[in-house]
């Protein structure tokens, strides 16, 4: 049985779930004992009394031997349980000489559920299954004649071996798996704290390269620059980590979303909130950085590909504020009023339609050499 | 605080960066500070502040501790007089928000130029505070969480210049856009970080009174 006598595993985690199963086991192996010996005294029918005695203090003795052995992870070797096993089918085959083949109890009775456990405990169902068929066998073997009690002890025997040895191997295994989820946390947390260690040093020196690299100029100023878009890169990225939720999760975060947004923007934009996340539903926060990744794109389209703009986010108790500025030329007064006369309003129409969807407003704020500012306010509780 | 050019401003470094400290000195240097102190940790920057007695500490947040945060606490109840310029990398935000609350002034990021850095250095000595619009951001969203709990509110007109600042409006703009002095706004701005600093100061001892520290230690009770 290669399967049943596999390589036991040493996950801290499952010992510990073992361990506690066979304290547990010690106490009935006690029960059932007792129980063994009060019946047998009680009833009093033993054809050889002396020899049916030796019998209940060998199970006693055998008793007091497991309690102890099972106890250490390292006793419990394949050899114990053989014994277990045949002490028990040794006690039951016992009772053809101490009560004679006309028998209606076995000696040992229910004490033979120390050994079945034990078996379930160490080899799972397939153990429990065994075992439970090896006592049903010699238990049905030993009896001239079966009753319908007989077959029904029996029937709860090869029932409840496969079960408790199920049930043992699948505490093990949530044991085994909630240890390796604690240890994946833990390592993760390590990962992450390593990583501000690092990432802090990388900002420190990319910062410097653009600091220096802007003022020396030339090619100088190119490596500055492109050390200051990985500088933006990597501490949007940062942000994400640490706000970011699991991707099943049905809020998100707005002002990570709104910070990705403006890294990929292109522009030197300069994004700004509360400390910590600003959760919403996700589909909200889609939805706004949507809009936001359009009002970025009509700046870099109107003002620049290397403009300026802001983006403030601001939590208050039942809504949300997203401001969008930018420093361009702006839209001088009177001109959108004339575009919506002549039908063509798309951008505008579009930004200010996606959030009255939300159940929010959009106010646009602009005028000739004042820039563009957007400002939406959205409700926290999408609309019904 | 005028400074003319036989009284220039003492100021101490501190940044475990030995490239980032010598730039900055560098920088402060040839604008016309005077460079009293340079130091690579929380302890260093302590016992240097002790020793050289410097009027501004150009600070980073992340260095061997104690950290930035508990540099500032300790060298503003040491000297409260004295200004504190953070000088961050990567802009831990929980970070920021505690020195600023401890007393700090100035906020900039690493990444700004040499010509922004030494302009802060001179605003904040003149004691002027510095807000970049992330800072503006963390301190509004602080009042905000402060709204539920007894603390200090802002006023309508000091939200106002808060959010402008956060949306990265210059002091000049919002000037012009309400109509005010640039002094005005500044001031506004200013009275944003004290109240907070207040508050701050009111929590810690009224938790210092909790815990039973405000009583004589000779004193057997």
């Amino acid at each position: 049985m290669p399967s049943l006598l596999a390589s036991r595993t040493l996950d801290p985690a499952v010992v510990a779930v073992e361990d506690r199963l066979y304290r547990a086991l010690a106490v009935l192996r006690i029960v059932v004992l007792l129980n063994a010996i009060a019946l047998n005294v009680h009833r009093a029918n033993f054809s050889h009394p002396r020899l049916g005695v030796a019998v209940l203090v060998a199970m006693g003795a055998w008793t007091a031997f497991a309690i102890w052995a099972y106890a250490a992870p390292q006793r419990r070797v394949p050899a114990l349980l053989i014994a277990d096993m045949t002490m028990t089918v040794a006690s039951l085959l016992s009772t053809l000489v101490v009560k004679g083949p006309w028998f209606n109890a076995s000696v040992p009775g229910f004490w033979v559920a120390g050994a079945l456990l034990a078996c379930a405990v160490q080899w799972r169902w397939r153990g429990g299954l065994v075992a439970a068929a090896v006592i049903s066998t010699v238990d049905l073997a030993i009896r001239d004649h079966i009753t319908q009690t007989n077959y029904a002890n029996v029937f709860l025997l090869m029932i409840a071996g496969p079960i408790v040895g199920y049930l043992c191997g699948s505490l093990q295994e949530m044991a085994a798996s909630r240890a390796a989820a604690e240890r994946a946390a833990a390592a993760a947390a390590e990962r992450a704290r390593l990583a501000r260690v690092v990432h802090d040093g990388v900002l420190q020196v990319l910062a410097l390269v653009q600091r220096r690299g802007t003022e020396l100029g030339g090619p100088a100023a190119e490596l500055g620059a492109l050390a200051g878009e990985q500088e933006q890169a990597l501490r949007t990225l940062i942000r994400q980590q640490d706000t970011s939720a699991a991707p099943w999760s049905a809020v998100a975060d707005l002002v990570g979303a709104l910070e990705q947004v403006a890294a990929s923007s292109g522009l030197r934009v300069e994004t700004s909130g509360p400390g910590g996340p600003v959760e919403m539903a996700r589909g909200t926060v889609d939805e706004i950085a949507a809009v936001a990744t359009e009002c970025l794109a009509n700046v870099a389209r109107h003002v620049g590909s290397d403009a300026r703009a802001w983006v403030l986010v601001e939590s208050l108790s039942d809504q949300v504020v997203v401001t969008i500025r930018d420093e361009g030329p702006g839209i001088p007064a009177g001109r959108l009023e004339a575009a919506a006369a002549e039908g063509r309003l798309g951008v505008v129409e579009s930004i200010r339609g996606r959030i009255r969807d939300l159940g929010g407003e959009a106010l646009l704020f602009t005028d000739t050499g004042l820039g563009v500012e957007w400002e939406f306010t959205v409700p926290r509780r999408a609309p019904a | 605080m005028t400074q003319d050019v036989s009284d220039p401003v003492r100021v101490m470094v501190v940044d475990d960066h030995p490239m980032w400290r010598d730039a900055v000195g560098r920088d402060l240097l040839a604008a016309g500070f005077d460079v009293v102190a340079v130091a690579a940790s929380g302890d260093e920057a302590l016992a240097r502040f002790r020793a050289d007695r410097p009027q501004l500490l150009v600070l980073d947040l992340q260095i061997p501790g104690p950290g930035g945060v508990e540099v500032t606490a300790e060298v503003i109840r040491q000297d409260p007089s004295t200004r504190v310029l953070i000088l961050s990398a990567s802009g831990e935000q929980e970070d920021v928000l505690a020195a600023v609350k401890a007393g700090a002034t100035g906020y900039l990021v690493k990444s700004a130029s040499r010509e922004e850095l030494i302009a802060a250095v001179r605003r904040v000595a003149r004691g002027d505070t510095v807000f970049t619009p992330g800072l503006a951001g963390l301190v509004l969203g602080e009042y905000r969480r402060l709204q539920e709990e007894p603390g200090p509110k802002l006023t309508a007109r000091e939200t106002e210049v808060l959010r402008l600042v956060a949306k990265g409006l210059s002091y000049k703009q919002i000037a012009d856009r309400l109509v005010v002095s640039h002094r005005t706004v500044q001031n506004h701005v200013q009275n944003t970080l004290s109240k907070l600093q207040l508050h701050n100061r009111v929590q810690l001892t009224r938790w210092a009174i909790d815990q039973g520290l405000d009583e004589d230690p000779e004193d057997p009770m």
